[in-house]
């Protein structure tokens, strides 16, 4: 247990470092609330026809920001970029073979 | 998160002790990064499995599906999904502290994780006793499912606790581990020799919220339209 856990008993270089560590969790955090608020508005009021089109494609950059910036696939190496992109890639052939089987019934 | 892995010595007192089988402590936290993420893919293509079939039975019964999915708790859901990304921070948190060498900070904010995942547990045990009460568990043979007229609705229903309840368990499988974890990262020298253990498990953690962001619009959005 190192270090002062209050605001005040900080350093002006550790209130720097701090800043700096926490500024992309503190962005992603907001995005994600704002893009949630959106899909929520969404699915309590139903505004339009197809309104679910809006709601996956916002859940589809949620899932990118997750994935990208919290769980840091864009600062890993190629091959743990590659596991996390050939996840996606399976995905989509059971995505895809499947709907083909249904939709084709 | 914030910046990428510490590398060694950047930080005193923050590190990993290499084990005999690996080279570096570069080739050893790459491994057990590379590790969590083969595990994880198993668990996306478990889940993945289970939303198609939600998308297949939308299709093959979309009113009975509309008519389940209006039954369900939107708004404990959407609270719930406040929670996990609460939740996804306060982890966040936690490894920016690890890689700073902010023990006390790290353990309170793993402490603050549990305890939102545990909220997360709560309101979803409330909204099951709800969904009980609204007689909308129709795997119960001694209580009239609500939408019995529609017996496609069961399809959905039945799905909806198959892929929340299996959600449930990998929430509350690591709230426990966490816990485990917070118990030992709170002993002196636990950054110096382990601290790309809260990176890994921080992976798991984000990866049950990336879960539930899918479950939540899957199952109680988009089917309540048309």
């Amino acid at each position: 247990m190192s270090r002062p856990g209050r605001w005040a008993a900080l350093s002006p270089e550790d209130r720097a470092l701090l800043k700096r560590h926490l500024r992309a969790p503190l962005l992603t955090f907001l995005a994600l609330l704002g893009l949630l608020a959106v899909n929520v508005a969404l699915g309590a009021t139903l505004p339009f026809a197809r309104v679910w089109i809006v709601e996956l494609a916002v859940v589809t950059v949620m899932v990118a920001i997750i994935l990208l910036v919290s769980m840091e696939v864009r600062k890993e190496p190629p091959l743990v970029r590659l596991f996390s992109a050939l996840g996606f890639f399976w995905v989509a052939i059971l995505v895809g073979m499947t709907l083909t089987d249904v939709l084709a019934r | 998160m914030s910046s990428a892995p510490v590398p060694e010595g950047a930080v005193e007192g923050v590190g990993v002790a290499r084990v005999a089988h690996f080279e570096t402590v570069a080739q050893q936290r790459q491994a057990a990064t590379l590790g969590i993420w083969a595990w994880l893919i198993t668990e996306l293509l478990l889940f993945s499995a289970l939303f198609l079939v939600a998308l297949v039975v939308r299709i093959e019964h979309p009113e009975a599906t509309i008519a389940a999915a209006r039954h369900l708790k939107f708004w404990i859901g959407a609270t719930n999904t406040v929670v996990l990304i609460c939740s996804s921070l306060t982890m966040s948190m936690a490894i920016a502290f690890s890689r700073m060498g902010w023990q006390r900070a790290m353990v309170r904010a793993m402490l603050a994780t549990a305890a939102l995942g545990g909220l997360f547990l709560v309101l979803k045990g409330y909204e099951y006793y709800a969904d009980w009460d609204e007689h909308m568990m129709p795997f119960l043979a001694d209580r009239p499912f609500a939408l019995a007229e529609t017996p496609a609705a069961r399809l959905f229903v039945n799905l909806y606790y198959v892929a929340t309840i299996l959600h449930a368990v990998h929430l509350l499988t690591g709230i426990l581990i966490l816990l485990g974890m917070t118990w030992m990262a709170a002993r002196a020298g636990f950054l110096a020799r382990h601290q790309n253990w809260i990176e890994v498990y921080g992976l798991y953690w984000h990866f049950i919220d990336l879960v539930w962001i899918l479950a939540f619009p899957i199952l109680y959005v988009v089917n309540r339209s048309s």
